[in-house]
C-alpha cells in the first residue's frame, strides 16, 4: 500500500515511460533529529574530553532556592495532565473510530514525517522556515536545559572542557535561530495585513509569539549577566563561545554596573526567565500551542487508505441516526482533530469555495465545531454518564445551525484543505458526515441537488433532461465491442461520457485510441448505470451502497477484472471505494492507460500540434489519487505542444468547482469557482486548457464565455485524450478510420450496432 | 381526516427521443428497454399537497395512496409512502387494461367508496403520459363531490377546502365543502425528498391489492370493455423542416425576396 505522504498516495512508483521517471525525490524525512543526535554524540565525546580540558561553569550559579524550579516543573506536569484529561473526556463522547489498529508501522512513519518532521508545514516555504527555526530552537534548547539538569542532578559533570565550549556555542546558535523564527512570525502577524493567520486572530496568538520572543531574549540576558561577572573576567576566551551572550555581556560593561548590581540583575533575570518559561509551557494547556502534542498524534491517527475513500456506514438500515447531526455523532478521532487545529488558515486559503467568496471556510468550520464541542460537550458527557437524554442537551442543532446547510453544500470534496492542513485534519469526511445527516435524516437538500439525486434513483444517472442515450456516442464508430468477459479491459464510459453532449467526443477519442492501441476491451452500453459517486458525495450513502452493491455484482457476473474509466470520479470510486463492497478490480484512468500504450509503442504521436496549452489537475485524479505525472507525460511526447503550468498546480491545483455534487447545484456567493479557475487558465496565455475529467471540461466551457466575452482568441477546453487523438490519428482522425478498417484493432466481441440498442 | 392520493405509474417522460417507440399495429407504446417507469410527476405534487395539509392538520390525518395499474406500480405507491403517506392500495386486474379516463375514474371512485371515510382526494392535474387531465374531475363527478382543478395551494380548515387555482392570467381561490376532489399543479412546488427512515419504513409496508370483484365492479364497466374513448391510431408524427436560403446582394434585396417568398407561401 502506498504510503500517505501528502495525504494522498504516492504517485505511481513505476513510471510508464522509461527514462522519464520522476527523479527520486530525496526527502530528509524527519531530519530534525539529525542535529540533536550529532550534538549528543559530540556530548559524549566531550564528556570524555572533559578530563583534559578544565573549561566549565557552576550550575545554579548565584541562585539559591534552585529547588523551586522542580516545584514549577511538577506544577507544569500536573497542569498538562489536567489539560489532557479535560480534553479527553470531551473526545470520548464521540463514537468509536474504526480501523485505527491497522497499519501501525505506517502510522508511526506518518507521526514521524508529518507530525514531528512537519512535512506539510513546509508546503508554505516562509512558514516552513519560520516554524523549523522555532521548532529546532525549542528542541535544542530543551536538550541544552536537560543537559544542565542532568549534569547537576545526576552528578555527571560532563559540561566541562571542550564540550562545554561547544555546548555554549550551539546553545547560543539555536537561541539565535529561534529569534530569527520569532522575527519572521512577528513580521507575518503584525506587518502583513492580509495574512491568513489573521483570519481568526485571538489574544493567545500574541501571548504565544510575544512570550517566546521574550523567553529567548531573557535567556540570552541571564547568560550575559552571568558571563559578565564570571567568564568575561576569568576566561574571556571561553566566553566567546557563547557568542551572542558574550556580545551582550560586553555591552553590559558599557553601562558600567557594579558587580553587586550585576549579580542582582542576574538573579532577577534568571527567575524572570524561569517563570516565563514555565508560564509559556503552561500555555500548551489553554491555547493552540497544544498542537505540540496533538499534531504528531493526529498524524498517527491519519487515515492510512486513500483520501478519496469515504467511510461506509455499516448496517445502514439499523442506524438510528444517519450521518452526523450532533457533536457526539462524530467519531472520537474527528473530535480529537478539532482540538488539533491551529487556526493557520491554510485550508481556507486553498478552499475553492472560500476563494470564490462562498459561504464555506474550512478553518472556521473546524473552529465552530471545536467551540461547539467545548460548549455542549461537558453537558453531553454528563448526560451520557447519567444515562440522560443525550440528544436533548444541545440547544442548537449542530448540523444546520452551528454549521449552516449552505456551508456544507458549498464543499467540493476537493481535498485541498486536507492536503494543506499541517496538523492532518480531515475535513472532507467530517463535512460529508454532516451532509449525510442533512440528506438521509432531515431530507433537507438544495432543490437542484435533489433533482440530481432523484434522477439517479429513477434513471440511474444524474443528468436530468438529457436526450442522449448511453449508446449515442457509438454512432459512426463502426463496431463497438460489448464486454462479454473475454476481453482484457472493460471500458467504463460513465454517465457524463455518454449522456452529456460535450463529453461524447472525449469518449470517442478514448475509444479510437484504445482501438488504435490494439487494446482488448469492451463496453457495457445500455447496461451502465451510475456507480454512485455523486450520491455518496452528496450524502446519500444509502443510495450509494445500493448502486455500488449492484454494480459490483454486475462486474463480477461479467468477470470484469480490469477497468479503464473516462472519469476520475468513476476511477476513484471503483478503485478506492468498491473494495468496501468486496469489489476488487484493477482500475486505470484513461490517462494512465494512454501513457502505458505510448510507452509500449502501441500509440505513436505522428502529428505535430503547434498549440500552447496548460493543464488542469482534476482533484480526483490528482490530490485524491496522486496521479500528476501521466497526463503531463502525454503532453510531453506531443510534438510542438508548448506547455505552461498554472500557478496553482499539481497537489495545489484549484478545483474546477464541480466536485462534491456541485456540478448539479446553484452556487451561492460572490463568484463562481469555475470563473476563478478559468481566469487562472486564461492567465497563462495558453490557447487550450487540458484536463482529464468530464466535469472539469464542462466547468471550463461554462466559465470561458464569462471570462473572455470576446469569441475571438478564446481559450478552449479539451480532454487529454482528445489532444492525444489529434497527435496520433491526425486532426481528422484519418490515421484510424481512414487508413485502417474500422475496428481492426479491437478484439472480437459482440458487435453493438452503431445505432444502439 | 382521511385523504386519498391517486398515483399513476407512467413511462418515463424523460425517455430519450431515440428510445421512444410505438407499435402502430397494436396502437401501444413499446416500453423502452432498460428505462424504468416512474411516478407521474404531478401525482408526486398531489402527494406533497396532501402531506402539507396533514402537517398542519395533525397526526390523526391518514393518507392512503391508490394506484390502478400493474404489479410494477407498487414502486410508485412505495414512493409516496416514503414521502410520508400511511397506507397503499393497488387496484390490479386484467380487466382494468385498455381503459380510458372514464373507466379509470370509475375504478378509483369505487375504491374511494370502499375506503368509506374519505374527506379529500388529491390527484395530479394530469398524468404526464397522456396528459388528459380527466380523471380527477371524473372522480368528482362520479362521487358527486366538488372538484377544483390545477391547484397551486391547498388548505383545509373547518371541514372546508380552500384551493388556490392557477388561471391563464393569475390565480383564484375557491372554497369548497368537503369531501372534495382537487387536482394539483406544479406551481405547488417540488415533492419532498423522503427521509431514509421513511424509505425503509415504506419498504416494510405491505400494499393491499384489490381487483374488480373486490370493488364490486362488473368487468364490462371497466378497462377496454367500459371505455368510451376509442384510440384510432397511435403514431409519431413526422416533423420535417426545409430551409431555403434567401439570396440577395444587399439586406434590402434580401428583405424583398423574403417578403416575396412569404407571400408565395401564403404566409403573408
Ligand atoms: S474539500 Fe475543498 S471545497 Fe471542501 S472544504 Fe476542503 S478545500 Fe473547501
Ligand atoms: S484545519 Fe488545519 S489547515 Fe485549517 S486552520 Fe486548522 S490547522 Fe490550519
Amino acid at each position: 500500500m502506498a504510503a500517505l505522504v501528502d495525504g494522498a498516495p504516492e504517485p505511481q512508483e513505476s513510471s510508464p515511460i522509461p527514462g522519464q521517471g520522476k527523479p527520486a525525490r530525496v526527502r530528509f524525512v524527519g531530519a530534525w533529529w539529525a542535529p540533536a543526535l550529532a550534538l549528543s554524540g559530540v556530548g559524549l565525546v566531550g564528556a570524555a574530553e572533559a578530563q583534559r580540558s578544565n573549561a566549565g561553569r557552576e550550575i545554579f550559579f548565584n541562585i539559591e532556592q534552585g529547588w523551586a524550579v522542580y516545584a514549577l516543573m511538577a506544577a507544569l506536569v500536573g497542569l498538562l495532565a489536567y489539560g489532557i484529561v479535560r480534553h479527553a473526556t470531551l473526545w470520548m463522547i464521540g463514537k468509536p473510530t474504526p480501523g485505527l489498529l491497522g497499519e501501525v508501522p505506517l502510522r508511526f512513519r506518518n507521526a514521524l514525517r508529518l507530525g514531528i518532521g512537519q512535512e506539510k508545514v513546509r508546503r508554505d516555504p516562509y512558514a516552513g522556515i519560520m516554524h523549523t527555526c522555532i521548532f529546532f530552537s525549542i528542541v535544542v534548547l530543551t536538550i541544552v536545559t536537560a543537559q544542565v539538569a542532568i549534569d547537576d542532578d545526576l552528578g555527571l559533570h560532563f559540561l566541562q572542557g571542550d564540550y562545554y565550549l561547544f555546548f555554549s556555542f550551539y546553545g547560543d546558535l539555536f537561541g539565535l535561530i529561534g529569534l530569527v523564527g520569532v522575527g519572521m512570525a512577528l513580521y507575518r502577524r503584525y506587518f502583513d495585513d492580509l495574512h491568513r493567520i489573521r483570519w481568526d486572530e485571538r489574544v493567545e496568538d500574541h501571548l504565544i509569539i510575544g512570550g517566546l520572543g521574550l523567553l529567548l531574549l531573557s535567556g540570552f540576558l541571564v547568560e550575559a549577566f552571568r558571563i559578565n561577572v564570571t567568564e568575561l573576567e576569568q576566561h574571556p576566551e571561553w566566553a566567546k563561545w557563547s557568542f551572542v551572550a558574550w556580545g551582550l555581556a560586553e555591552a553590559l560593561n558599557v553601562i558600567d554596573l557594579t558587580e553587586g548590581q550585576t549579580l542582582t540583575g542576574h538573579v532577577w533575570m534568571w527567575w524572570g526567565h524561569i517563570v516565563l518559561a514555565f508560564a509559556w509551557l503552561g500555555l500548551i494547556v489553554f491555547t493552540r500551542l497544544d498542537h505540540i502534542f496533538f499534531a504528531p498524534v493526529n498524524a498517527f491517527l491519519l487515515r492510512t487508505d486513500s483520501p478519496g475513500r469515504l467511510a461506509t456506514i455499516e448496517n445502514i438500515e439499523e442506524q438510528e441516526v444517519f450521518g452526523v447531526g450532533q457533536i457526539q455523532d462524530f467519531t472520537w478521532k474527528q473530535l480529537f482533530e478539532l482540538d488539533a487545529c491551529v487556526r493557520c488558515g491554510r485550508c481556507s486559503e486553498v478552499c475553492p469555495a472560500n476563494v470564490a467568496g462562498q459561504p464555506l471556510s474550512p478553518m472556521h468550520l473546524i473552529q465552530d465545531l471545536k467551540a461547539h464541542l467545548a460548549s455542549v460537550g461537558p453537558d453531553i458527557q454528563r448526560a451520557g454518564h447519567e444515562e440522560g437524554d443525550v440528544r436533548a442537551v444541545s440547544p442548537l442543532a449542530m448540523t444546520g445551525e452551528v454549521i449552516g446547510d449552505e456551508t456544507l453544500w458549498a464543499c467540493r470534496t476537493c481535498g485541498a484543505c486536507m492536503q494543506e492542513c499541517p496538523v492532518m485534519i480531515e475535513h472532507v469526511p467530517t463535512i460529508v458526515d454532516m451532509r449525510r445527516y442533512l440528506v438521509m435524516d432531515e431530507a433537507r437538500i438544495p432543490a437542484s441537488a435533489q433533482q440530481a439525486l432523484e434522477n439517479i434513483e429513477m434513471r440511474g444517472h444524474p443528468w436530468r433532461g438529457t436526450t442522449l442515450e448511453r449508446t449515442t456516442w457509438m454512432e459512426g464508430l463502426g463496431d463497438v465491442p460489448l464486454f462479454d468477459g473475454s476481453q482484457e479491459y472493460l471500458y467504463w464510459v460513465g454517465c457524463s461520457g455518454s449522456l452529456v453532449e460535450r463529453n461524447l467526443p472525449v469518449t470517442q477519442s478514448v475509444f479510437r485510441l484504445l482501438r488504435e492501441a490494439g487494446a482488448s476491451f469492451g463496453v457495457l452500453g445500455q447496461e451502465e448505470t451510475c456507480n454512485g459517486d455523486p450520491a455518496r458525495r452528496m450524502g446519500n450513502e444509502y443510495l450509494f451502497q445500493i448502486l455500488a452493491q449492484q454494480l459490483v455484482e454486475t462486474f463480477k457476473a461479467k468477470q470484469v477484472q480490469r477497468v479503464i474509466t473516462n472519469c476520475p470520479h468513476c476511477f476513484n470510486t471503483f478503485k478506492n471505494e468498491y473494495p468496501q463492497f468486496d469489489g476488487h478490480f484493477e482500475v486505470l484512468h484513461h490517462t494512465e492507460f494512454l501513457v502505458q500504450a505510448l510507452d509500449e509503442g502501441k500509440l505513436t504521436p505522428r502529428f505535430a500540434l503547434d498549440e500552447s496549452m496548460t493543464y488542469h489537475d482534476s482533484c480526483y485524479l490528482g490530490r485524491m489519487n496522486g496521479q500528476y505525472e501521466a497526463p503531463r507525460q502525454i503532453i510531453e511526447v506531443i510534438d510542438g505542444a508548448e506547455f505552461t503550468e498554472m500557478k496553482r498546480t499539481r497537489s495545489k491545483g484549484l478545483c474546477c468547482g464541480a466536485g462534491g455534487g456541485n456540478m448539479w447545484q446553484e452556487e451561492v456567493g460572490e463568484r463562481r469557482v469555475n470563473h476563478v479557475r478559468t481566469e487562472e487558465a486564461v492567465g497563462t496565455g495558453a490557447d487550450q486548457v487540458v484536463s482529464n475529467c468530464p466535469f472539469c471540461i464542462q466547468m471550463f466551457e461554462d466559465g470561458i464565455p464569462s471570462i473572455q466575452p470576446e469569441e475571438e482568441g478564446r481559450i478552449a477546453a479539451f480532454d487529454i485524450a482528445e489532444l492525444l487523438e489529434r497527435a496520433v490519428l491526425g486532426p481528422d482522425g484519418a490515421g484510424s478510420d481512414g487508413a485502417r478498417p474500422a475496428g481492426a484493432g479491437a478484439e472480437a466481441g459482440t458487435g453493438a450496432s452503431s445505432t444502439g440498442q | 381526516m382521511h385523504f386519498v392520493v391517486c398515483a399513476k405509474q407512467i413511462p418515463d417522460p424523460e425517455t430519450p427521443p431515440a428510445a421512444f417507440r410505438i407499435d402502430e399495429q397494436s396502437n401501444e407504446v413499446v416500453p423502452a428497454q432498460g428505462i424504468a417507469p416512474v411516478l407521474s410527476q404531478f401525482d408526486g405534487m398531489a402527494a406533497e399537497a396532501a402531506l402539507r395539509v396533514k402537517e398542519t392538520a395533525g397526526d390523526d390525518t391518514k393518507i392512503t395512496v391508490i394506484s390502478m395499474g400493474k404489479e410494477s406500480a407498487q414502486a410508485a405507491i412505495k414512493q409516496v409512502l416514503a414521502m410520508g403517506a400511511d397506507e397503499g392500495l393497488l387496484l390490479e386486474d386484467d380487466a382494468f387494461e385498455g381503459g380510458d379516463s372514464y373507466t379509470t375514474a370509475t375504478v378509483l371512485s369505487a375504491a374511494i367508496e370502499k375506503l368509506g371515510d374519505v374527506d379529500a382526494v388529491f390527484c395530479g392535474r394530469q398524468a404526464a403520459d397522456w396528459d388528459m387531465g380527466q380523471v380527477g374531475l371524473g372522480i368528482s363527478e362520479l362521487m358527486n363531490w366538488p372538484g377544483s382543478i390545477i391547484a397551486s395551494d391547498v388548505q383545509v380548515a373547518d371541514g372546508k377546502m380552500s384551493v388556490k387555482r392557477v388561471l391563464a392570467d393569475g390565480f383564484e381561490t375557491v372554497e369548497v365543502p368537503m369531501p372534495a376532489v382537487v387536482t394539483v399543479s406544479n406551481e405547488l412546488g417540488e415533492p419532498r425528498y423522503p427521509k431514509l427512515q421513511q424509505i425503509m419504513q415504506a419498504a416494510r409496508k405491505t400494499v393491499n391489492t384489490m381487483t374488480a370483484a373486490d370493488l364490486g365492479l362488473d368487468a364490462s364497466s371497466v378497462g377496454a370493455a367500459g371505455a368510451r374513448l376509442k384510440l384510432e391510431r397511435l403514431f409519431i408524427p413526422e416533423v420535417g423542416g426545409d430551409c431555403d436560403m434567401i439570396e440577395g446582394e444587399s439586406p434590402e434585396e434580401q428583405a424583398q425576396a423574403l417578403v416575396a417568398a412569404l407571400r408565395e407561401a401564403k404566409v403573408l
